[in-house]
């Protein structure tokens, strides 16, 4: 009896410690070292990847022995966003990472687990940032995330393509587009590169907000989405842009790669994406990089408006113990250097909101540059003014309505109804 | 001594009686708990009473998730299982090169559901498929489709792919099927049964209580089905595919903890009902 008794406590010995002793494994560090962990999308196949290592190689020998920062890679931008939302809300946040800004990601200003850098952002520091972005991360006057990579997506228009149609300009009207559309067709190409999938339907949730800026104009997002009827509006224009051959036979369900691909294996003539994609374009397909032009969406009752916004912004996790909030403000600080921010723009082709100076693009890097600074007027996007509910919801109600199931009155609807 | 006994089984079962408190009897509760809330996750819950209950039945979309997991689950139990079961059947008579089919069968199962579902996602696309393209091959090239993207195919092509993996399902009840003695099968043959007579009569009788196993791990597993529709459609095309676990996670990443966690008790409660009445009605006879 005594020996099943002795079995059963050593059962017991030996379960218990194996759960007590796996957490707490970790890198060594040296005494009196500040440990800060920096999670990041910007890792593996990204295009800041290379200088983000080097920034943090060069970071942590600088601050040998005081601070070291370590890398925690995520190459999955949506399992990212759903891992830092779970440990923000159990309270282990990583020290420093990023967030899309987003009506859900600012909900998180309600709360203090976020790191506020209202009082630290002044002087040299708040100048570092380019005009009005400090101001879009700032919410009742609190800055509690730092904005460091701008989205602009301008319209991608393959010349090779609309040459061989005989189309010698990008389509100024819309009228210029369905025209160009015909001869695209007539020639053997796609028009436009589009997708449904994704969590966001991002080529077309973009090609929406480009035609919701040349019928609504400015402000748009200032007008009630549920009952103002230039939404409506603008979805029979993208939904006309599924039918007839406008669009791929696999954009209904098809995601990012479905719509860059496409765009990249010279099918399609008109594309959306911003300058991170230009990289890619041309490594992987060099023809279309030569012949690609950017600029504007076709207008209606507006022009030449273009869509901007807020691609990422730098957080760190809010803490009580002085020598790691330094040690994060210190690296926070390193990052968005004017010089730092330009080597990662540089290097990637991504366009900052931190000042840059000195950075020589490529060719479509500056036609982009080229395209922002003529734009009529700059409006966010879908994704940045509604939760990522509602939209999620865009794509599914947009897959509807391309399959002839759901009017544009319907579209609306669908997605006002997760509005909340 | 039965006393001392007693004592030692529950020290025995201490160790996982904790962990499964900790990690499944808590969580749960607090997954009921909250699904009365409205919570964000790191802010204190509001209580809603059955506001996110009210929300999710008014929800079409909810509802067509929630039929679409009880159609995996019974395509799973009745359709996977069963086939799983004809192949152990036909293994377990030995024909030649059955080990290697048998590591056939089984090999998807240590192939990892996203290297499968961006195959079969590949297989399947509209512009450049390999089903698209036999079927052009074989002239059957009006039958092309968007199988992914179309709403009336894309639910069945994502069940479609899936009940053919039956290897692990397969091993289960083969393992059942070879400790049956060859002796019953002997004496069968000699009395005139034939191989059907003998699978119906013999084999089928002796497998029940795996085969009910077998059923209830899938029709939980059809319950709780996420990954393969997450990674191929997302859900779509306008929620077509949907089940409760992809809306869970929408909510998850829209920060509404309360109406997810909803969903998650939702699916325990109906996930407990759907497999509790299946089990009782294929063991009533059992006990009758």
């Amino acid at each position: 009896m005594k020996r099943n008794f002795l079995i059963a406590l050593l059962a017991i010995m030996l379960t218990v410690p194996s759960f007590v002793f796996a957490a707490g494994q970790g890198e060594a560090k040296s005494p009196g070292e500040v440990e800060v962990r920096f999670s990041t999308i910007w890792v593996g196949a990204d295009t800041k990847s290379g200088p983000v290592k080097e920034l943090v190689d060069e970071f942590n020998a600088a601050n040998a022995g005081k601070i070291k920062v370590i890398i925690e890679e995520n190459p999955d931008p949506d399992a990212y966003r759903s891992k830092i939302n779970t440990m923000l809300g159990s309270g282990s946040a990583p020290d420093v990472f990023s967030m899309n800004p987003d009506a859900t990601a600012f909900e998180f200003y309600k709360s203090d687990v976020l790191m506020d850098f209202t009082d630290e952002l002044k002087g040299d520091w708040a100048n570092s940032f380019v005009e009005g972005a400090v101001s879009s991360a700032t919410i009742d006057g609190r800055t509690k995330s730092l904005p460091f990579e701008m989205g602009y997506t301008p319209i991608w228009y393959n010349m090779d393509i609309f040459n061989a149609a005989g189309v010698s300009e990008i389509p100024a009207t819309f009228d210029e587009f369905w025209d160009a559309a015909e001869k695209i067709k007539a020639a053997g190409y796609v028009p436009t590169s589009q997708m449904t999938g994704g969590t966001n339907a991002w080529t077309s949730m973009l090609w929406y907000c480009h035609i919701l800026n040349a019928v609504g104009g400015p402000n748009v997002w200032e007008k009630d989405f549920a009952t103002d009827p230039v939404f409506v509006e603008a979805a029979a224009l993208l939904n006309r842009m599924y039918q007839d051959g406008n669009t791929t036979i696999d954009a209904v369900g098809g995601d990012a790669g479905v719509s860059g691909g496409h765009f990249l294996a010279g099918k399609t003539a008109m594309f959306i994406n911003g300058p991170w994609y230009i990289g890619r374009v041309q490594s992987e397909a060099p023809d279309v990089f030569d012949a690609t032009v950017i600029g504007p969406g076709p207008g209606a009752k507006y022009s030449n408006g273009q869509v901007g916004f807020p691609q990422s912004n730098l957080v760190a996790a809010n803490t009580n113990d002085p020598a790691k909030k330094e040690a994060v403000l210190s690296f926070l600080k390193w990052m968005t250097k004017p010089e730092n921010a330009a080597r990662v723009s540089q290097a990637s082709g991504a366009m900052l909101a931190v000042k840059t100076p000195g950075v020589e693009g490529n060719r479509l890097q500056n036609q982009f540059n080229d395209a922002i600074g003529e734009a009529a007027f700059l409006q966010t996007h879908f994704q940045f003014n509604f939760a990522t509910d509602v939209m999620a919801e865009f794509g599914q109600a947009l897959a509807k309505m391309a399959a002839g199931r759901a009017t544009p009155e319907e579209f609306i609807a669908q997605i006002a109804s997760k509005i909340r | 001594m039965q006393n001392k006994n007693g004592k030692m089984i529950f020290l025995f079962l201490l160790p996982v009686l904790i962990l499964f408190i900790t990690f499944f009897i808590y969580p749960l509760l607090f997954v009921i708990v909250t699904s009365f809330s409205k919570w964000n996750g790191f802010t204190p819950p509001e209580f809603i009473a059955l506001g996110n209950y009210k929300y999710l039945f008014g929800d079409e979309n909810f509802r067509l998730s929630l039929k679409n997991n009880i159609v995996w689950a019974m395509v799973l139990g009745f359709v996977q299982v069963p086939l799983a079961c004809i192949m152990a059947m036909v293994l377990a008579r030995k024909p030649k090169g059955w080990k290697f089919l048998r590591t056939v069968y089984f090999l998807p199962n240590v192939i990892s559901q996203v290297a499968l579902a961006m195959m079969w996602t590949a297989i399947y696309n509209a512009q450049n498929g390999v089903l698209n393209a036999l079927l052009n091959l074989v002239g059957l090239d009006h039958l092309t489709n968007n199988w992914l993207g179309n709403m009336d195919t894309a639910f069945a092509a994502v069940i479609f792919q899936q009940v053919f993996y039956i290897g692990y399902f397969m091993i289960v009840i083969l393992a059942s099927r070879l400790s049956i003695p060859d002796s019953y099968y002997e004496a069968a043959e000699i009395d005139g049964a034939s191989i059907l007579q003998q699978e119906f009569h013999i084999t089928i009788p002796m497998l029940k209580p795996i085969l009910i196993t077998t059923i209830t791990l899938a029709l939980a597993y059809g319950m709780r089905h996420f990954e393969s529709t997450f990674l191929m459609t997302g859900g779509g095309p306008a929620h077509v595919t949907s089940v409760m676990g992809i809306m869970l996670y929408r909510n998850m990443q829209a920060l509404r903890y309360g109406e997810g966690n909803a969903i998650g008790a939702t699916l325990v409660i109906f996930g407990g009902i759907t497999i509790g009445l299946i089990r009782y009605f294929l063991t009533k006879n059992n006990e009758d």
